[in-house]
C-alpha cells in the first residue's frame, strides 16, 4: 500500500481537485484504492455523490473506537472506495491530541488497511497543525498543489522548512503547479524556470481551466465527463509521474 | 456482506439478455457498454504455477493491460502495478518480493503464454433511489480456442455480482433474487475449465520415465521401451534447448540423452552391435555438444550466491567473467543449434524411431535379448552396487579423499541412479524410493564437488584470456573461495558415505536386488 497526501497550507490550490482526479485514475489502473476526505467541508465526498458523514462521529474514529471498515463507502466507479468527511473533522486537532501517539495516528489507523488497498490518497485541509503532522508521518508521497505566485511559493518554502525542522525524512515532498493561466508573465516564468528551492518539482503542471470547476456540477472526476479536456489529460500525465515516483521508493 | 465477488454459472438453456430483461423489472439498472476483454495465463513448460495453485495472469481490456499475481492456492489474486511487462525469468524482475515468490515457484524456468481466453462481457451497474451505484454485475460469456485452426468453444457463462461498500442491503437483496432463479455457485475455475476443453494435461510433462515394465518381459522389449521414453522426453526438450532462454530444456535434454548412452552401453548385447555403436556415437557427440553449456549455465546461476564474498569493487571487477561465461555459451549454443537443425540429425532421429517402434527381434545373442528382464534388473544393479562399495572404501580408506576416484564414484552412483529409475517398476514402490534417496543424498555432495570443479577450470580459463588486472585478481579470489568449498565438500563426503555404507543399508539392497525377486539367482551368496 501507498499512501499520497494532497496536501497545502493555503486553501483553494485544487487540493481536493487533485485527489479526487488522480484517486480516480488509479482506480482505473486496477489498483484498489481509498480515498480518505479529511477536510471537515466534505468536498471530496461531495465529488463523490456520498453523504460527508461518519456514524459516531470523528472522535471515535480517530480513537479507534468506532469501526473504520463500516465507515467506508463504495463510490460509482470500480476500484474507488471513499472514508468520508465529517463536520466534527473540524477538531480533529483535539481528537488527534487525546490520543496516545497522534503523529502515527493516521498510519496506525490505516495499517489494517494495507494489503486490501494498493493507494491510499488523503485530501488534507488547509492548515499546518498535529493532523498535518499525522498526515506527514503516514504518507510516503505528499503532493503540494502549488499556484506559480509568490506568496504560494512562500507557501510552500515554509512547508520545506517545516520538514527540515521537525527532521522528516521518510515523505517524499513533490510540490506541482496548479490553476497555471498562461496568459500571465509570472505564471510563465515560474512555470518555465521554477526556483531552486523547488528542485523536486513536478514536470505536469495543471492549467487554470473551467472544467476544473465543473465537477462540482457533475460530482464526479474529470475523466468521466470530460476525458479529452486539457486539464483531464494535465492529471492523467501527473498520475503517470507520480506513479513513477511511486514505484521508485 | 462478503468483500469478494459472488459468481453464479448461468445455465445454457437461459439467455443473458432476459436475465437482464427480468433483473430490469424488480431493479433500477444501468446497462454499460459491451466489452470484450482477453485473459492469458502465464506458466512455465512444466505447469509449475497450475501445480501449486498460483496464477500470472495478463488482462487486456482492449484499452489497458493489468498482470496480476498469486503467490500460492491461499493468496490472492493480486495487481502488479509496477510491472509493465510479463518477465521471461524471474531474474528479469528486480530485487522484490514479486522476484522471491516467482522464483520460490518456477525457479529457472520460463514464464509462456499458456492458455489464452476470450471474455464477452456485459457490465451493469444497479443503482438506488439516488441513483448511486449500489451493487454491479457482470454477466460474462467465456470462449476460449484450443489452436487458431480450433473454433473457439464456450467454456461457461457467469453471473458475477460485485458488493459495493456500506450497500450490503442492496447486495443481499440482489443475490436473494438470483438465489431464487436456482442459478448455482461457479465452481471451477476458468483456467481448470480451458485446460478441460484444450485436452490439456498438466501432469503430461515429467523427467520421470514412469515406465511399467512387466517383470516376464523380453529384456529386448524392456529396452526398446526405455529407449523410446527417453527419445520422447528429447524431443519435447529440443525447441526449448534451441531457444535457450529457458535453462532447464536443456538439463533434461542432456539428462535424457545421458540416460540414454548409459542404456545403450550396460544393458548391452541385446540390440545389434551396429545399431549399438551407431546410436552410442550420435548421443556421445550431442552429450559433448550439450554438456558445456549446461555446466555454464549452473555456474552463472550460482555466481550472485558469491557476491556476499567480495567487496564491492571487487566485484564489478569481476562482472568481465560472466561477460566472459555468457560469450562462451553463445558460441556453444550456436554449435549446437546448427547441429539439431542439421538434416544429418533429423534423419538420425528418425531412424531411431523408426527402429525402436518398428523392429522386429534381430539381437545377438538372442538369449540375453529374450532373458525376463527383471533378472537383468537384478544382476546390473547388484553389480552397480557391489562398484559404489569398491570405489567408496577406497577413497574412505585413503588419507587423500580427492582427485579422480571421487569421479569415478559420481558417475557409477549416477549410473546406478539412472538404471534404477528404468526398472523402478520392478520392485516394490516405497522401498525402491527409499534406496534411491539414500543414493541420491551422497551423489548430490559428488556433484556438489563435481561442479565446482567445472566451476574452478572455467574460472582458470577466463584468467588466461584475462589483460585486466584487477579482473585477474579478483577471479584468483574466486579459485581460493571454490577451493575452500570443495574441501567443505570432500570432508563431508566421508561421514555421508559412512551412512551410505553401513551394514543396514547394505541389507535393505541386498533384500532388494537379490532376495526380492528369487534368492536362487546368486544362492543367496553374494559379497557385500
Amino acid at each position: 500500500m501507498k499512501t499520497i497526501a494532497i496536501y497545502n497550507i493555503k486553501g483553494g490550490v485544487g487540493k481536493t481537485a487533485t485527489a479526487v482526479n488522480l484517486s480516480f485514475l488509479a482506480s482505473l489502473d486496477g489498483a484498489n484504492t481509498l480515498l480518505w476526505d479529511l477536510d471537515p467541508q466534505g468536498a471530496a465526498s461531495y465529488y463523490c455523490r456520498i453523504k460527508a458523514k461518519i456514524k459516531g462521529g470523528g472522535k471515535k474514529l480517530i480513537e479507534g473506537k468506532s469501526d473504520i471498515e463500516a465507515a467506508i463507502k463504495g463510490t460509482d466507479y470500480e476500484n474507488l472506495d471513499l472514508l468520508p468527511a465529517d463536520f466534527t473533522y473540524r477538531n480533529m486537532d483535539i481528537f488527534l491530541d487525546d490520543t496516545k501517539k497522534p503523529l502515527k495516528c493516521f498510519k496506525k489507523l490505516l495499517q489494517p488497511f494495507s494489503e486490501e488497498y494498493d493507494y491510499v490518497f488523503l485530501d488534507c485541509p488547509p492548515s499546518i497543525s498535529s493532523a498535518a503532522e499525522s498526515v506527514f508521518a503516514a504518507a510516503d508521497i505528499l503532493l503540494v498543489p502549488t499556484i506559480p505566485t509568490t506568496l504560494s511559493l512562500r507557501t510552500y518554502k515554509q512547508i520545506k522548512e517545516f520538514f527540515k525542522q521537525q527532521g522528516i525524512k521518510q515523505t517524499k515532498v513533490l510540490p506541482f503547479f496548479v490553476m497555471v493561466d498562461r496568459r500571465k508573465n509570472m505564471h510563465r516564468l515560474i512555470v518555465k524556470r521554477p526556483p531552486s528551492f523547488m528542485p523536486s518539482v513536478l514536470k505536469t503542471y495543471i492549467p487554470y481551466a473551467s472544467q476544473v470547476e465543473r465537477m462540482g456540477v457533475h460530482r464526479a472526476p474529470l475523466t468521466v465527463f470530460a476525458a479529452r479536456s486539457k486539464a483531464a489529460q494535465c492529471y492523467s500525465s501527473l498520475w503517470d509521474e507520480v506513479r513513477l515516483k511511486l514505484h521508485k521508493l | 456482506m462478503p468483500d469478494n465477488p459472488h459468481s453464479f454459472v448461468v445455465p445454457d438453456d437461459q439467455s443473458i439478455p432476459a436475465l437482464i430483461s427480468l433483473l430490469q423489472d424488480s431493479f433500477t439498472v444501468h446497462v454499460l457498454p459491451e466489452t470484450i476483454d482477453e485473459r492469458v495465463f502465464y506458466d512455465t513448460f512444466d505447469w509449475r504455477l497450475y501445480k501449486k495453485g498460483s496464477a500470472f495472469e495478463v488482462h487486456d481490456d482492449g484499452r489497458s493491460r493489468k498482470i496480476y499475481w498469486r503467490k500460492d492456492k491461499d493468496g490472492e489474486l493480486k495487481i502488479q502495478l509496477g510491472l509493465k511487462r510479463v518477465p521471461h525469468l524471474a531474474a528479469d524482475l528486480p530485487a522484490c518480493e514479486l522476484r522471491q515468490q516467482l522464483q520460490s515457484v518456477i525457479s529457472v524456468r520460463e514464464l509462456l503464454p499458456r492458455i489464452k481466453v476470450r471474455i464477452k462481457r456485459q457490465s451493469l451497474n444497479v443503482l438506488d433511489k439516488n441513483k448511486k451505484v449500489v451493487v454491479r454485475l457482470n454477466f460474462d460469456v467465456y470462449w476460449h480456442s484450443a489452436s487458431r485452426l480450433r473454433a473457439a468453444r464456450v467454456l461457461t457463462k457467469r453471473l458475477t455480482i460485485k458488493p459495493v461498500k456500506g450497500y450490503a442491503k442492496d447486495y443481499r437483496r440482489l443475490e436473494a433474487f438470483f438465489l431464487a432463479m436456482q442459478l448455482q455457485p461457479a465452481q471451477n475455475n476458468i483456467m481448470k475449465l480451458a485446460l478441460i476443453v484444450s485436452g490439456v494435461c498438466t501432469g503430461e510433462y515429467t523427467t520421470q520415465l514412469k515406465l511399467l515394465l512387466d517383470p516376464e518381459m523380453s529384456t529386448e522389449q524392456a529396452l526398446k521401451k526405455i529407449l523410446l521414453r527417453l527419445l520422447e522426453i528429447m524431443q519435447q526438450n529440443t525447441s526449448g534447448s534451441m531457444h535457450a532462454r529457458d535453462t532447464e530444456f536443456i538439463h533434461d535434454y542432456l539428462v535424457s540423452i545421458r540416460k540414454t548412452r548409459a542404456a545403450l552401453k550396460h544393458i548391452n548385447d541385446v540390440l545389434p552391435q551396429a545399431v549399438n555403436a551407431n546410436y552410442e556415437k550420435f548421443f556421445s557427440t550431442l552429450d559433448e555438444l550439450t554438456e558445456p553449456i549446461r555446466n555454464l549455465d549452473v555456474f552463472l546461476q550460482q555466481l550472485e550466491n558469491y557476491q556476499a564474498d567480495f567487496e564491492t569493487s571487487e566485484w564489478q571487477q569481476l562482472q568481465a567473467l560472466p561477460e566472459y561465461l555468457l560469450r562462451s555459451r553463445a558460441e556453444m549454443q550456436t554449435k549446437f543449434n546448427e547441429s539439431v537443425k542439421s538434416s544429418r540429425y533429423r534423419e538420425n532421429i528418425k531412424q531411431w524411431r523408426d527402429y525402436l517402434e518398428n523392429s522386429g527381434t534381430e539381437s545377438f545373442p538372442p538369449d540375453k535379448a529374450s532373458q525376463s528382464v527383471y533378472k537383468l534388473a537384478d544382476e546390473l544393479l547388484l553389480d552397480f552396487y557391489q562398484q559404489t562399495l569398491q570405489q567408496g572404501n577406497v577413497i574412505a580408506s585413503s588419507n587423500k579423499a580427492g582427485g579422480g576416484g571421487l569421479d569415478k564414484l559420481r558417475d557409477t552412483l549416477q549410473k546406478m541412479l539412472y538404471l534404477m529409475g528404468f526398472f523402478h517398476s520392478l520392485y516394490p514402490v516405497g522401498k525402491m524410493r527409499a534406496l534411491v534417496q539414500v543414493l541420491t543424498d551422497l551423489q548430490d555432495k559428488l556433484e556438489e564437488s563435481s561442479a565446482l570443479s567445472i566451476n574452478i577450470n572455467m574460472v582458470k580459463a577466463f584468467i588466461k584470456q584475462g589483460k585486466d588486472e584487477g579482473a585477474v585478481k579478483a577471479s584468483m579470489q574466486m579459485i581460493n573461495i571454490l577451493q575452500q568449498q570443495q574441501q567443505e565438500t570432500v570432508k563431508v563426503f566421508k561421514s555421508c558415505y559412512a551412512a551410505y555404507s553401513s551394514s543396514a543399508n547394505q541389507k535393505q539392497f541386498k533384500e532388494m536386488f537379490v532376495d526380492y525377486h528369487s534368492l536362487s539367482n546368486t544362492g543367496g551368496k553374494i559379497k557385500l
